[in-house]
């Protein structure tokens, strides 16, 4: 039994979630597995760029921060969802209230500089989850970390389509904030090593949509 | 909720450079021939960054990590269990990054940096405490130069790779403070960017006089290289 599992404050039926998250990854399966988007310590390490972010030129900052903003959106208001259904505690719940926090925040930032750029900012979507999502933790947690690499692979694939420096700036440190999720997450879910990657993968833009449009974003 | 906080006075004080010209001070007792501390030090204005002295940097800094700083830590004998799992992936990843950015460096026509010669003060290896703080404040300032590097990136397909990297350390860096027992984990909605200057000052006691090559490549000031980071 490594520490942390040693430290889990509540208990984690890992059958009974198993099966949940099962129901939830059918419902959500041509989002996230189909596309082979997972959390699950997929490791390919790869040196070389493979031009994703070719997928998001041309489209222009203020468009990619508006889509950004709504992937905040949704990553907020799943944690801040995870957090009311009171499916954790201690250093637990400490950690999904700051990611919370953190996407929040992420979508307050790009809110401002899309005001600052003169272009709207997207009305607030209508999130939809899967049942059983927010039912127990485990269910949670696996949702989460198939969440976390959509973030990650869609500010990755755009970072290098961003035309201001200033705004590539904030892009990739908001980025860094969602790795830092995802071995966050890792921990929650008794990964170890939690740091599995070598190399984060970016994601071209239409994994992206696909993968969040069950969820409600549409743009 | 508690947040366990472990100060480790030496790793803390002999981690960064006091001031300014402490920075310099340490450097020069290095011998400070190094391709970023020719970034520093020499050239003042008017000089440009390339992508391929960006990526020396970084190389610098994988050398450090994956075959000095995180190998001496578990020849060390002072982790724990759980340290040593992270601290032996720790190495995988770090030699993994050093070997991509040598192909990515050649891949530009470039030439690889030699590894420079590093040594690690005792006071870094006295205890699991003493060697984690000073892990992460290493990991701290990999994901700061990648920050604060970035914006001055000309290639996109090298900003993607180094992206890629970056995100990694970013990781690392939760890794660490879960095992300095640090709540919460991830604990950073904008992860901080720092200059050139604030990476050297992180590496300067570990690397050993006289050894460092000069690729004669950047010439930055550090003034340079912040207002270049902060447009």
């Amino acid at each position: 039994m490594s520490e942390v599992e040693s430290r889990i404050p509540f208990g984690i039926d890992r059958e009974v979630s198993r099966r949940n998250f099962l129901k939830t990854a059918a419902w959500t399966g041509a989002a996230f597995s189909a596309m082979g988007i997972g959390g699950f310590g997929v490791a390919v390490g790869r040196a070389q760029a493979q031009g994703e972010y070719k997928t998001y030129e041309g489209l222009g900052d203020a468009a990619i921060l508006q889509f950004a903003y709504q992937l905040e959106l949704l990553e907020g208001t799943f944690y801040a969802e995870g957090v009311k259904a009171g499916l954790f505690e201690d250093a637990f719940l400490e950690q999904i209230v700051a990611i919370r926090d953190h996407e929040m925040a992420h979508a307050d930032a790009i809110a401002t500089t899309l005001g600052q750029l003169g272009a709207d900012v997207p009305p607030t979507p209508q999130f939809t989850f899967p049942n059983g999502a927010f039912g127990d933790a485990a269910t949670f947690l696996e949702l989460a970390a198939t969440f976390e690499p959509v973030g990650i692979g869609a500010y990755q694939g755009a970072a290098p389509a961003l035309q201001s420096k200033d705004i590539l700036a904030a892009a990739i440190s908001i980025h860094n904030a969602e790795c830092q999720h995802r071995c966050a997450i890792n921990i929650l879910n008794l990964v170890d090593p939690p740091n599995n990657l070598a190399f984060e993968e970016a994601l071209p833009l239409q994994k992206v949509q696909a993968a969040v449009e069950p969820f409600g974003i549409t743009a | 909720m508690d947040k366990h906080t472990i100060n480790v006075a030496g790793a803390q004080e002999f981690g960064r450079a006091r001031s300014r010209r402490d920075f310099f001070k340490s450097l020069a007792v290095a011998g400070a021939g190094a391709t970023a501390a020719s970034m520093l030090l020499s050239g003042k204005a008017s000089a440009q960054t390339t992508d391929l002295d960006i990526l020396n940097f970084a190389l610098t800094i994988e050398y450090f990590e994956s075959e000095v700083f995180y190998p001496a830590a578990l020849n060390a004998g002072i982790l724990s269990a759980d340290a040593k799992t992270v601290v032996a992936q720790l190495v995988d990843i770090e030699v993994q990054h050093r070997d991509a950015l040598i192909d990515l460096i050649k891949s530009l026509g470039g030439t690889p940096v030699n590894r420079p010669k590093f040594a690690i003060p005792d006071y870094v290896l006295a205890s699991e405490g003493a060697f984690l703080e000073t892990a992460l404040a290493q990991e701290l300032t990999d994901v700061g130069a990648f920050l604060g590097a970035a914006p001055m990136i000309q290639s996109p397909d090298v900003l993607a790779a180094a992206g890629s990297i970056a995100g990694v350390e970013g990781e690392n860096v939760v890794a660490v403070r879960r095992l300095l027992g640090l709540v919460p984990y991830a604990n950073e909605a904008f992860p901080a960017a720092v200059t050139m200057e604030e990476a050297l000052a992180e590496l300067s006691p570990f690397v050993v006089g006289g050894t460092m090559p000069s690729t004669g490549g950047p010439k930055l000031s550090p003034e340079e290289a912040y207002r270049l980071a902060h447009l």
